[in-house]
């Protein structure tokens, strides 16, 4: 028998994962995509939460909302990337440092 | 308006008009400020003849009796609670203040023509002349304590610079040493300021005063005030009115000056210019003595005459040890400045008498030592600005290149050592008849102290004589040789001009004495009658 | 009748003054005579001397001897309540001095114009001397201490100037720093005797205090020497009269003797005199033998009450010893001039010593014709001075005039001057039939009748007197047979010089013949053995002084005398044969006699060399301690400032630093977190929630 336990361990470690490829990848792609792992632990974490709410499916519904919705800010994103791409000529989120004071 | 302001204020009407004026037409300053003196000197004489005689018009402490007053209020403000602050502007004259006023503007005439020694930045120089003009004529008017304060103080600032500016070699040393000597003794006199004028009330208006003659009379004190008689306040654990006193003796005494705090004098009148060694000589070391007199004595009377006889003795280590110190002195005007000391020694001892005689004498002392020390100085100056040199030793036999320079000398060496028929003998032999007379009047002098004082009139003779023996006689050697020899031209006409009404007043004063007795008697007979009734 | 006498008092005051100032009035003059030898001022001086002394001979006849005072005196100033007086007094005494000093003055004046007529500063010397007697008249006429004291001082200043006259001599102007510095002890003496004298009595009347009724009479006979202050101002104590210590009485007779001893050249302030003969020679006659110099006696003259029987003592030692010192320093000197010098000291020292023995009246005798004689032995040794300067600037010699050892034989070249001279000389000894006589033997009498009784120790006083006659018998012979008898010695060294000396004009002359005249005894008494008929004798008689007949009278004179002439053979036959050095030279008292008992040495060991380096030591004190002190203060007020600065610095601005390095270091460590990384803000965040969940979840 599956537990919500094992459901959440899976959630657990695809959000970690999501969260080292953020802070280490040196490509904006690869950030996007843990960005992407953790968007999908979390995804996880509500469909797994949802069996207390047999009703009205909150969850699975909340899921899809928010399926469809990281595809349109990977969109953005990838667009954004694109153009810092055109700007700089680099995507490494590290050289990338205009934001700073 | 009022002379005696007209005379304070004049210089300083000028000293603007001076430093309004282009630098071009610097070569006027000088007789805009010699005519500037000599108004005041027509001013002091017509003072002088208006002058009133008789115990009605004697000042000292009846302020009804004081002449050519005028008093103003000057700062007022309302302290609520406080009651009201009461500065006056408040100046008059009596028998005390009138000889030292006349001499004081004859010796800035003086000084006046000696300027004309002085070639670098004009300008100043004469802006801060009329500025210590303004604040000697001051001193000796103020009736108001502050005010006195403000013209004591006054004084300092341009004398700070007209030595450290236009003096000789060691300039700064000397103007820094006089500076912070008087400014040591002043501060200490603000304290004691305040501490009276916390404790005395105008009896009419009833506000705290600093009116120098509500001061003398111990029924103005508040009770329980820290200068009240009665009530015996101690500070540091002595008697309030004996700190008092001490911290404006020395205040005074600085100026006067007394041994141990002279040494601000050789220094200073040695590095001044002849002019300002002139005003320091002839004026500054005199209002040290009227300040003991009219200030010290006159207010802590009764401190004055239980101390009577440290005053005398201070006095008479004076008179002897300024005396050695100028027979130990190779530079003339070093010479002269302890002779200073020394005459200024007999001014001390005959105010420690306490008798009509020995104030008189003082008085007559101050006034002949104003117009001696002048001519000395003045002398000093001639032979300095003609070779740059005033070693006793650097000249011998100057009589034969310069007879009427010798004759003026030998008169003012004579006059200063106390030859009759001069002032100074008067002055002398007067301020050591109180001495004498004190302890049969008064019993505070012991007759040892005028017989060791007299002494210092055989010194005097020695160091004067030795000058004028090594310098002066015997066969011409100069230092500097044959360019000396033509430097050294005999008096020109503004030098006798100078010299010769100086020779004549301290001779008319020897012979007619009454001069200046007349005019002082009454305040001096007044002051030690107030003196006694302590 | 007294508006009669009041009349004729103020006609004699009126002419007094003018006696006083016509001199002055000639000194005024001859200040604005231009030119530096102008012949006028001469004439002035003379004139003015002249009519004074016509004047005072007026004065003379008018007071002398009436009984009469003439005492007016008119307000000059007032100090406090004491009232200052000018005024003249007149009594025997003082119009005998007036008389005197014109009578000197005047012959001195004559003689001066031809003495002085070649030197450059003509003028000048007329005027100081005008100066002088201005001052001398003032001295002896006036009649209160005040007046007293200016015109003791007056006097010595002029004799200053005169001293030093010739001012580009360097002894001339040691000798008269000298005389004045000596003076100046007197003067301060005289002085603090004044001052305690007006202290005790609030008066300066001498004829109040020690006139006739004088309150010093009458308070020392009532209190027995003590002083007692008869104060009744305002500020005595009420109740208390006031009593002077008689150590302060004492105090005065010492200012009093001081003042003696420096004007009177007394041991110990004697030693000026002799210096003093760097002057002109006619002012040393008129100032320094004769009148100036008298002062000192005149003064214990008008103070004379005063004394008490052990001050009198005092002053008969004192003038006894400076009598026999001065007469043996005589013995060896060899400069003319201060052979007189000495002999002055010594002759004065008898009027004091007279002064002590109670002679009052021989005193002044003696004063009045010491002032003769001497004065015309000056004149006369002022002739020869000049004769031999004339040699030498004739021969072009090197030599001083003053030497008497190049002198001799004189006495065929200069006739007049030579019997001016002797009767100088016997006047000068005593012998009979001269004014000398009269007036010395009287003081030895009278010392023999004061010793009477007294103990041996007080015989001393007449025997050394009497032995000072005879050694002034030795040196003055000696004096006149080394320059008038034997040969010119001068000719053994330079045999071809050549002479033209004389007498010299009526200029000279006629000074020498009046002083001369007035150095015998028809002047004073017609009876030339006996002082005691001597007109001026009784003039001057007090009360209470000794008189009478006694054995004196004939043994002393007679004594005195022979054993004079004995020693005058002696001194002649010794040195008419013109050995240079008949004694030996090197025993110890022709030394002390020479050296003029070292005195001066011991002076300058003891008293000015110790004097100026208290000067010095003064001057270091200033220097180092005081000066030192201040000094130290100042580097002390330096040094706190640079400690305040550090402390500044270090200290609260160190704290000031650290707060800032610290805020720094810790905005350097926040700025870190800002880079710009993404990624780093993340990261950060994510620590911080860890650290925020970690802490929440221990507490």
């Amino acid at each position: 028998m599956i537990s919500l336990t094992d459901f959440l361990v899976v959630s657990a470690v695809l959000f970690c994962v999501g969260l080292y490829m953020i802070v280490s990848k040196q490509n904006a792609i690869q950030v996007l995509i843990g960005i992407e792992l953790m968007l999908n632990g979390a995804i996880l974490n509500m469909v797994a939460f949802s069996k207390y709410d047999r009703i009205n499916n909150g969850g699975q519904m909340f899921a899809l909302f928010a399926i469809v919705l990281a595809a349109a800010t990977t969109a953005v994103a990838l667009a954004i990337i694109l153009n810092v791409y055109k700007q700089y000529k680099t995507i490494d989120p590290g050289s990338i440092n205009k934001l700073g004071d | 308006m009022n002379i005696l302001t007209l005379l304070i204020f004049t210089p300083i009407l000028v000293a603007f008009v001076i430093a309004v004026l282009p630098s071009s037409w610097r070569a006027g300053f000088k007789y805009i400020t010699l005519a500037t003196t000599l108004v005041q000197l027509g001013m002091s004489i017509w003072i002088y003849t208006q002058f009133k005689n008789g115990a009605s018009f004697a000042g000292v402490n009846h302020e009804g009796q004081f002449q050519f007053m005028q008093k103003l209020p000057w700062i007022n403000l309302d302290l609520g609670a406080m009651g009201k602050m009461q500065i006056d502007y408040f100046v008059g004259i009596d028998g005390l203040s009138i000889a030292l006023l006349v001499m004081t503007s004859l010796v800035l005439v003086i000084a006046a023509l000696a300027s004309w020694e002085i070639k670098s930045n004009l300008k100043g120089f004469f802006v801060l002349f009329l500025i210590l003009d303004m604040a000697v004529i001051g001193v000796f008017c103020s009736l108001d304590f502050f005010l006195f304060y403000i013209f004591y103080e006054l004084m300092l600032l341009p004398l700070y610079f007209l030595i450290g500016m236009w003096g000789g070699a060691r300039r700064e040393y000397a103007a820094i040493k006089f500076f912070l000597y008087t400014l040591f003794g002043s501060v200490f006199m603000l304290l004691v300021m305040i501490g009276l004028y916390l404790s005395v009330k105008d009896p009419v208006t009833g506000n705290h005063t600093f009116s120098m003659i509500q001061m003398m009379n111990p029924a103005n004190y508040e009770s329980g005030s820290v200068f009240s008689v009665l009530s015996h306040a101690t500070i540091l654990g002595m008697p309030a009115r004996t700190v008092g006193f001490v911290v404006l003796f020395i205040a005074f005494a600085i100026k006067v000056p007394v041994v141990p705090l002279h040494t601000w004098l050789p220094d200073a009148h040695v590095e001044a210019p002849t002019p300002v060694s002139i005003i320091l000589a002839g004026i500054l070391l005199k209002i040290g003595g009227y300040g003991i007199i009219r200030i010290c004595v006159g207010i802590f009377p009764e401190i004055a005459h239980a101390d009577a006889y440290w005053l005398g003795m201070i006095g008479v280590i004076s008179i002897i040890y300024g005396a050695l110190n100028a027979l130990a002195q190779q530079d003339l005007k070093r010479m002269i400045a302890y002779s200073s000391v020394s005459h200024m020694g007999f001014v001390l001892l005959g105010i420690a008498s306490m008798t009509t005689e020995g104030l008189s004498g003082a008085v007559m002392q101050m006034v002949s030592h104003g117009f001696l020390s002048t001519m000395l100085f003045f002398l000093a100056g001639v032979i300095y600005n003609r070779v740059h040199d005033r070693g006793i030793n650097h000249f011998r036999g100057l009589a034969a290149i310069m007879p009427k320079y010798t004759s003026f000398v030998v008169i003012a060496f004579f006059a200063s050592l106390g030859l009759p028929g001069f002032s100074a003998f008067i002055g002398e032999a007067f301020s050591l008849t109180g001495a004498f007379k004190s302890p049969s009047v008064n019993g505070l002098l012991p007759y040892w102290m005028p017989v060791c004082g007299s002494v210092g009139i055989l010194l005097g003779a020695a160091y004067f004589l030795w000058t004028l023996q090594r310098m002066f006689f015997g066969t011409l050697n100069l230092k500097g040789g044959s360019v000396w020899k033509t430097a050294l031209a005999d008096l020109n006409i503004r030098e006798k001009l100078t010299l010769l009404p100086l020779a004549l007043l301290t001779l008319v004063l020897g012979l007619m004495p009454s001069l200046v007795f007349g005019k002082i008697n009454d305040s001096v007979v007044a002051f030690i009658q107030f003196l006694g009734s302590k | 009748m007294n508006n009669f006498l009041q009349a004729i008092d103020t006609l004699t005051i009126k002419f007094t003054l003018a006696a006083v100032l016509l001199p002055l009035l000639a000194f005024l003059i001859n200040l604005v005579i231009p030119g530096k030898h102008n012949k006028i001022t001469g004439w002035v001086s003379t004139l003015a001397i002249l009519f004074s002394c016509v004047l005072s001979a007026t004065i003379f006849s008018k007071v002398w001897n009436t009984g009469h005072l003439v005492h007016q005196q008119f307000a000059w100033f007032t100090v406090g309540e004491t009232q200052a007086y000018v005024g003249v007094l007149l009594n025997n005494l003082s119009v005998l001095m007036l008389l005197l000093v014109n009578l000197i003055a005047l012959p001195v004046h004559i003689y001066s114009m031809a003495y002085m007529k070649d030197d450059a500063g003509y003028n000048r010397y007329f005027s100081f001397l005008s100066f002088f007697c201005f001052s001398m008249l003032a001295l002896v006429v006036v009649d209160n201490l005040v007046l007293f004291y200016i015109a003791w001082e007056l006097v010595g200043f002029s004799s200053y100037l005169l001293i030093g006259f010739w001012f580009s001599r360097h002894k001339a102007v040691q000798a008269n720093k000298k005389a004045f510095i000596m003076n100046r002890i007197g003067d301060i003496g005289l002085l603090t005797a004044i001052l305690i004298i007006y202290a005790t009595f609030h008066t300066f009347d001498i004829n109040i205090l020690f006139g006739d009724h004088s309150i010093i009479k009458a308070i020392t006979v009532y209190n027995r020497g003590e002083w007692y202050s008869p104060l009744t101002g305002s500020f005595t104590i009420p109740g208390v009269s006031y009593h002077l210590d008689d150590i302060w009485q004492f105090v005065a007779f010492i200012g009093i003797f001081l003042a003696v001893a420096a004007k009177s050249a007394q041991f110990p302030l004697h030693t000026w005199l002799p210096d003093a003969m760097e002057g002109p020679t006619s002012v040393s006659a008129l100032i320094h033998a004769a009148t100036m110099v008298a002062a000192g006696v005149f003064l214990l003259g008008r103070v004379y009450p005063m004394f008490n029987g052990i001050e009198l003592n005092i002053l008969a030692i004192v003038g006894c010893f400076t009598a026999f010192m001065a007469a043996t320093v005589a013995l060896t000197q060899n400069d003319l001039k201060r052979i007189l010098a000495y002999s002055t000291i010594s002759q004065l020292g008898y009027m004091v010593m007279a002064m002590g023995i109670g002679a009052y009246s021989s005193s002044l005798f003696h004063l009045v014709t010491h002032a003769f004689f001497k004065c015309l032995l000056f004149l006369v040794a002022g002739i020869v001075i000049h004769q031999m300067a004339h040699i030498r600037d004739d021969n072009k010699l090197d030599i001083d005039p003053q030497n008497i050892q190049n002198m001799g034989g004189l006495r065929k070249k200069m006739p007049l001057t030579f019997i001016a001279a002797l009767i100088g000389g016997l006047a000068l000894i005593g012998l009979p039939f001269t004014s000398g006589y009269l007036s010395k033997d009287g003081i030895l009498i009278q010392a023999f009748q004061w010793s009477q009784g007294k103990g041996w120790l007080f015989m001393l006083i007449p025997a050394f007197a009497i032995l000072t006659t005879w050694l002034t018998a030795f040196y003055v012979i000696r004096l006149i047979t080394k320059v008038f008898f034997g040969d010119l010695k001068l000719r053994e060294r330079f045999p071809n010089i050549k002479l033209h000396i004389g007498d010299g004009g009526w200029r000279y002359a006629v000074p020498l013949l009046f002083l001369a005249a007035g150095s015998l005894f028809p002047v004073f008494s017609f009876n030339p053995f006996s002082y005691e008929h001597s007109w001026l004798y009784h003039g001057m008689f007090q009360t209470g002084a000794t008189a009478g007949e006694g054995l004196f009278h004939v043994i002393v004179p007679v004594g005195v005398n022979i054993f004079s002439v004995l020693v005058i053979y002696a001194a002649y036959r010794i040195y008419a044969k013109q050995k240079t050095n008949p004694f030996s030279q090197t025993s110890m008292l022709y030394r002390l006699s020479a050296n003029e008992w070292y005195f001066d040495e011991i002076y300058k060991k003891y008293i000015v060399v110790p004097v100026l380096a208290m000067g010095r030591a003064t001057f270091r004190l200033d220097r180092r301690v005081i000066d030192g002190f201040i000094h130290s203060v100042a580097y002390a007020g330096m040094a706190l400032a640079k400690a305040a600065m550090w402390t500044d610095r270090y200290i609260i601005d160190g704290f000031l630093n650290l707060i800032v390095a610290v805020v720094q270091s810790i905005g350097n460590f926040a700025r870190r977190f800002q880079g710009g990384k993404v990624q780093y803000y993340i990261y950060s965040m994510l620590v911080v929630i860890l650290v925020i969940f970690i802490l929440t979840t221990l507490i």
